[in-house]
């Protein structure tokens, strides 16, 4: 798939469309200009939630109500638009100017990015973690949304019920109806179990760290339920099932869920050895880079078409030889977008496009045979015009 | 800021606390009641009374009825099938029903499911009173018709465990696809289910 332009109001302090060509893409200008805003917009239209906030209205530019952004795709050579409004805390999804569901919509365009932001996955809490192996399996299995809603709402749910169980003086009660939460637990945690476990070992061995001629990255899904736990359906729900019933107690006198998926991880391994605790900050970087690009293979070899992929601030993150070892790697595998403060950083063809306060200023298409005049001031290409909105 | 008039304002305030009806609407509504006739606003206003002194729930199936009609129309009709009980969340699930044609036996409203985050456990629910109409009614099976969401599947869950002592025939709502549609426009989470539920032929 590609994207051909973002189109963006009232998100943040950008205006106007970025119009993306296939390959790769530059943007470049001074810190606070807005490149990784666009990152961010393009993030968010394709996955439907920010890399950088979990409260959307943050996103939507001061003093105005609304933001609305739209990316024209093609996908399997045929053009899709997809609109996402955000007003408030709503958030409403478009497909063709049709309103979609979330299932529906996470299919038609597939990013993954490399950021500051995303290195949480490396150093923060277990939850980020989880959340990137989600990611991933969404990219591949749209509906396991469904998946990953029901069993959120189940365990909020269970949780409010112990709580209730502690607090209120009326235990029985609550306490007859807590068996009817864990079924659905044990049912949904075993489906988020099975796909994180499968989705983790084909991620380990999609991962090229050679790249880099780095040390060896291996992941693997660490479930609070054992290590040496197949990855069965009828393993998972039969020590999932044991370990309700012998930690019930334990759940009874915290007040909250202490058994199920949600309380599993993925060990990010360097060597053998934890690279949160014993890595560099060079060398977790490069083992979120390996696993993004892994991600990314996996997603190549399991969805016929190439994804976007979105690298912010390449400089500050890496050095220019492992730049180029990677824009190299990246040639025919992603459609790429770049952001820098310094636009020569990056050689070869490409699209080359200048930000100043949230607006495009220039852009430029350079091949790789004239790398001495990157920014000859072409003119902007043309790309569609956005419809009008609303969708009639 | 601009305000109307004390008895306008009032009205667009009591109609925004409506479902579904935001400031704009509620001002569209209430000078819409402005202008119409005083008899047109009478009879809206009497209907809305009425509303609340007129019906009452069922004291045995607990949906909805004429507060001079109880037990409910459903509960007293000689010609339902009084060995079928069907379970529902909401007395509008019964009207759901009853438009497929296709039961004809009696209603139990549950008025809710259970849902800790809201507070509501079993107690707040109507199912004492459902077991007691097990008890005397000669009832040989009961659908569950609760909704398929994480709720309404507790709730089903929990009302069968109940059940399963007394002996009844407890089923539950099958999930699938869409009648008359295509497979190819079912979402896959339905066509999971439908895969998950399917039935020998």
């Amino acid at each position: 798939m590609e994207i051909t332009s973002v189109t963006v109001d009232g998100f943040r302090n950008l205006a106007g469309t970025f119009c993306v060509a296939p390959g790769l893409n530059v943007l470049w200008g001074d810190n606070g200009q807005g490149k990784t805003n666009w990152l961010e917009a393009i993030y968010l239209l394709a996955t439907t939630k920010s890399f950088r906030t979990g409260r959307l209205q943050e996103v939507i530019a001061f003093g105005r109500p609304a933001a609305h952004l739209r990316a024209e795709v093609v996908r399997r050579s045929t053009p899709v638009t997809l609109d996402l409004h955000l007003e408030a805390n709503r958030k409403t999804l478009f497909v063709n100017g049709k309103r979609a569901v979330v299932g529906e919509y996470l299919g038609q365009l597939t990013v993954f990015a490399y950021g500051r932001e995303a290195l949480d996955v490396i150093c923060g809490e277990p939850g980020e973690r989880r959340r990137f192996i989600d990611r991933g399996i969404l990219t591949l299995k749209p509906t396991y949304v469904q998946t990953l809603a029901d069993y959120n709402r189940v365990l909020k749910q269970k949780n409010a019920l112990l709580r209730a169980a502690v607090e209120s003086s009326d235990r029985r009660c609550w306490l007859d109806s807590l068996e009817d939460w864990n079924v659905q637990l044990v049912a949904l945690g075993t489906q988020l179990h099975v796909e994180r476990a499968q989705y983790a070992t084909w991620l380990n061995e999609s991962l090229d760290w050679r790249m880099f001629n780095a040390e060896q990255i291996t992941v693997r899904y660490v479930s609070a339920l054992g290590s040496d736990l197949p990855a069965t359906p009828e393993a998972v729900r039969t020590a999932l099932t044991e370990q309700l019933a012998r930690r019930r107690e334990a759940e009874l006198a915290v007040g909250h869920a202490l058994v199920g998926p949600h309380r599993d991880d993925l060990a990010i391994l360097m060597d053998g050895r934890d690279v949160a605790r014993f890595g560099s900050a060079g060398q977790q970087r490069s083992a979120l880079l390996v696993l993004t690009l892994g991600q990314l293979a996996l997603y190549r070899a399991r969805c016929a078409e190439p994804p976007v992929l979105l690298l912010d601030d390449l400089d500050a993150e890496l050095d220019t030889g492992r730049i180029a070892a990677l824009l190299e790697y990246l040639q025919g595998q992603a459609q790429v977008v770049v952001t820098t403060t310094k636009p020569g950083l990056v050689q070869g063809p490409a699209r080359r496009q200048a930000l100043r306060a949230g607006r495009f200023i220039e852009a430029a298409d350079s091949a790789r045979d004239e790398p001495d005049k990157p920014f000859s001031g072409m003119e902007m290409p043309p790309c569609d015009m956005p419809r009008s909105w609303p969708p009639s | 800021m601009a305000e109307f008039a004390e008895p306008i304002a009032r009205l667009i305030d009591e109609l925004k606390r409506l479902p579904g009806v935001g400031h704009k609407s509620a001002q569209r509504l209430a000078f819409h009641i402005l202008r119409s006739t005083p008899e047109d606003a009478a009879r809206l206003a009497s209907a809305i009374a009425e509303v609340k002194a007129r019906i009452t729930f069922c004291s045995v199936c607990h949906n909805l009825t004429d507060i001079e009609h109880d037990p409910c129309a459903y509960c007293v009709n000689p010609a339902r099938d009084r060995r079928l009980l069907c379970v529902v969340e909401e007395p509008h699930n019964v009207i759901a029903i009853e438009r497929t044609g296709e039961f004809h036996g009696l209603y139990h409203v549950l008025h809710g499911v259970l849902s800790p985050l809201r507070g509501i456990g079993p107690d707040e629910l109507r199912i004492r009173s459902l077991l007691e109409r097990l008890r005397s009614l000669d009832i040989t099976e009961v659908i569950l018709a609760t909704n398929p969401t994480t709720e309404g599947e507790a709730t089903a869950n929990y009302i069968g465990r109940l059940l399963k002592p007394i002996g009844v025939r407890v089923t539950r709502l099958a999930l699938g696809l869409p009648v008359g549609g295509d497979l190819e426009y079912a979402d896959e989470v339905t066509l999971h289910k439908a895969l998950a539920y399917r039935r020998e032929l």
